[in-house]
């Protein structure tokens, strides 16, 4: 026990004071923070110049009414949008259309609104501007056109009203997720909470399962191997590698997840005095959200770690590992492909069948459970058929490293690798 | 009690026997060779001694003890290949192989540094491992095998790369733990070391002892058959196959074994005759280089 202790204390303080450690623990907190912040910027921001329109209204009479929904003001108080000229029923509607194509190519109007005669009639209308990437100003143009039609057709139809968007204002529909632990509003929370888990879970088990196996690797091809071999056995060895790199995986863990504990309780109030009026999404993660998804990763890591151990022990060389590798990768990268299965369709049986599987089920039962809650026996089911699975996979793997890491030169076969098993 | 002790030892792997009824009595404080040429199954026979292989037939015994995990710390190992952890720190590397070997931490600390400054790596011990130069990673290789102060040290090619002056400090090293009661066991090809280091010797072919038993009882048994002449001039007075075996040229000096029965002085009689000005002119006993190959032919035919 104190040997495998050793070799834990290695693992994790050699690869914990490495620089590449320290900075992606570090830096990836503050790199999201600081994309989220660039990301809010810029959703948020204000135009800070007024916008030059022109109309061609070929029905005529709308320019006024379209000119009511446009009344957004600056920061400034300046009026956002500024009509340079209204057209209304042009002699050559081709001439108007070219006059204004020119202006807005040289610069002189931002854009256009071309509004075709037949437009009560369901013909579209155009908007011509250099910048069609702004889907706000498109849009606030496009509902103020909306509502100059809806009111035209109701003063056609002989009713007349002063304050369109007084009629016009619609109901909020709120989604809110039915669970049996109760209710929780819905705006989108969930799917995010279950990208990043599956995600999290996906990266970690790839990121430290390589770290493993690059590790069994490394202490083959520098031969230190045969040292560790003549002190330690190689179980513990392995054992102590696995939990070693383990401690560096939730290491960074608490440090993000502090920080983002951290951003939430505070982060609110923060962005509040930066951006007066502006609320932080509440978010509700029942307690399930957090038990099942560490009681999997803690198998399934165990599972994919003791995999990759093995492999790097078979190989000898970087390009051996490269091919060895391939298919627990795979497997993993199954499960990304596979999640949307399982999002659209919780209780089908695929998403059983996945959700039992032991590779799989690390990620996707974690999944399933965040988009709908299985029957206790089937989370239970899951996880047993995981760790026995996981106990099974370590002492296949625990015999092929103790053959392997002594074995130099050509990665084994299938075959060599049965025989592997046998040996004492 | 014998340091080591090895009895009738099978080892398979698969279809390949790799070690075949080994039998082995290393007597403590010994100096032992154990040679043999490339694949005849050393490695394998070290790796039982260790316990990371077990025999598939036979037993062994480390120091009274039946080799097993327990045994591991009594010996010390300098692998053939050598390779340490190269970011890390020399101290942080030999503080944990040693604590790998059953020492304190403080403790392996303190020896660590003892040994650094013994082999004149004092300065190193905060550099990182691939920093060193060649021959200075082989010295700190080196105390990772001792610095547990094993009574059992097992030395695979102890002093490749290393200069005379290092390889002297290596050798000095080695005799003064010998001297205090340490087991070694060299594994080398340079025959030249065995001889002058080595009580006894087993040589294996094929997983077999061929040869095994006190040095100088084996070269003994040779008889001194071989001459061992310096000269200049004209080297054809040696052309003699009716009393000269087998030549060997090692440029300033030749070894000529001679055919059983034949008489030295035939030769130096030769010699004179053609004006041949002979330097050194000795009798010895064959030099096991000879034997070895030697025994290791016979094998093959």
């Amino acid at each position: 026990m104190r040997k495998i202790w050793l070799v834990i204390k290695r693992e994790y303080l050699t690869r914990v004071r490495t620089k590449g450690f320290i900075l992606s623990t570090v830096g990836l907190p503050l790199f999201s923070v600081g994309i989220f912040a660039i990301a809010l910027a810029l959703a948020t921001r204000k135009a800070d110049h007024p916008l030059r329109i022109s109309i061609v209204d070929n029905l005529g009479g709308l320019a006024p009414q379209i000119l009511l929904g446009l009344n957004e003001k600056l920061p400034d108080g300046q009026p956002r949008f500024q009509l340079v000229r209204a057209w209304d029923r042009p002699v050559s509607e081709t001439q108007a259309h070219e006059e204004l194509t020119r202006q807005v190519r040289d610069g002189q109007v931002d854009g256009f609104l071309e509004i075709p005669k037949g437009i009560l009639h369901g013909e579209g209308a155009t908007l011509r501007t250099r910048n069609t990437e702004d889907y706000q100003t498109t849009r606030t143009i496009g509902r103020a056109l909306n509502n100059a039609l809806i009111a035209r057709r109701l003063s056609d139809r002989g009713v007349h009203i002063d304050d369109l968007s007084e009629v016009m204002r619609g109901v909020d529909l709120t989604l809110v997720k039915v669970t049996k632990t109760g209710e929780s509003e819905e705006n989108g929370q969930s799917l995010m909470v279950q990208l990043s888990l599956v995600m999290i879970l996906y990266i970690t088990l790839v990121v430290y399962g390589m770290i493993t196996m690059r590790s069994v690797l490394e202490e083959k091809t520098t031969r230190i191997v045969e040292i560790l071999a003549s002190s330690i056995k190689p179980t513990h060895l392995l054992t102590g590698k696995i939990v070693g790199v383990a401690g560096v995986a939730l290491t960074q863990y608490l440090i993000w997840m502090g920080t983002a504990a951290f951003v939430s309780a505070y982060g609110a109030a923060v962005g509040s005095a930066f951006l007066p009026g502006a609320t932080a999404p509440r978010f509700h993660l029942p307690t399930t959200y957090l038990v099942y998804p560490l009681l999997f990763f803690t198998v399934g890591y165990f599972l994919y770690a003791s995999l990759y151990a093995a492999l790097g022990s078979m190989a000898s060389s970087d390009e051996d590992l490269q091919q060895v590798q391939m298919p627990v990768t795979l497997i993993l990268v199954a499960c990304m492909i596979l999640f949307p299965i399982i999002q659209r369709a919780p209780n089908s049986p695929v998403a059983v069948a996945l959700t039992m599987f032991p590779f799989t089920s690390p990620i996707l039962m974690v999944c399933r459970i965040t988009v709908q809650t299985p029957p206790f026996w089937q989370i239970a089911l899951s996880l047993a058929i995981c760790v026995a699975t996981t106990v099974g996979v370590i002492q296949v793997s625990a015999k092929i490293y103790r053959v392997g890491i002594l074995m130099y030169g050509k990665r084994p076969s299938l075959v060599e690798l049965l025989r592997w098993l046998r040996y004492t | 009690m014998e340091a080591v002790a090895v009895e009738h030892v099978t080892k398979r792997f698969d279809t390949v026997v790799a070690v075949s009824d080994l039998s082995l009595r290393i007597d403590q404080g010994a100096v032992f060779g154990l040679l043999g040429p490339n694949g005849a199954g050393k490695t394998t026979s070290l790796r039982m001694l260790m316990h990371i292989l077990v025999p598939d037939e036979g037993a062994i015994r480390v120091l009274g003890q039946p080799a097993s995990d327990r045994t591991l710390d009594l010996i010390g190992y300098l692998p053939e290949e050598r390779g340490l952890y190269a970011r890390m720190k020399v101290r942080e590397v030999l503080v944990f192989l040693a604590a790998l070997k059953g020492l304190s931490e403080a403790e392996a600390t303190v020896r660590v540094l003892v040994w650094l400054e013994r082999l004149e790596l004092a300065g190193c011990s905060e550099k990182r491992i691939n920093d060193l130069s060649k021959g200075m990673q082989q010295k700190v290789q080196f105390i990772a095998a001792v610095a547990h102060q094993p009574p059992l040290l097992i030395l695979d090619e102890p002093f490749t790369g290393l200069d005379p002056v290092n390889a002297t400090l290596i050798k000095d090293i080695m005799l003064d733990l010998r001297a205090r009661g340490a087991t070694i066991i060299l594994s080398t090809h340079r025959m030249e070391q065995v001889e002058m280091m080595c009580d006894s010797i087993c040589l294996i072919n094929h997983g077999r002892s061929v040869l095994a038993g006190d040095l100088r009882a084996i070269k003994k048994s040779y008889g001194k058959n071989t001459l061992r002449i310096e000269y200049t001039g004209d080297g054809n007075f040696l052309d003699r196959p009716e009393l000269v075996e087998n030549l060997n040229h090692f440029g300033a000096v030749v070894e000529a074994r001679l055919q059983p029965g034949a008489d030295p002085q035939e030769i130096l009689k030769a010699a004179v005759e053609r004006g041949v000005r002979i330097t050194r002119f000795e009798l010895v006993e064959p030099p096991l280089h000879d034997i070895f190959i030697e025994k290791v032919s016979e094998a093959h035919a």
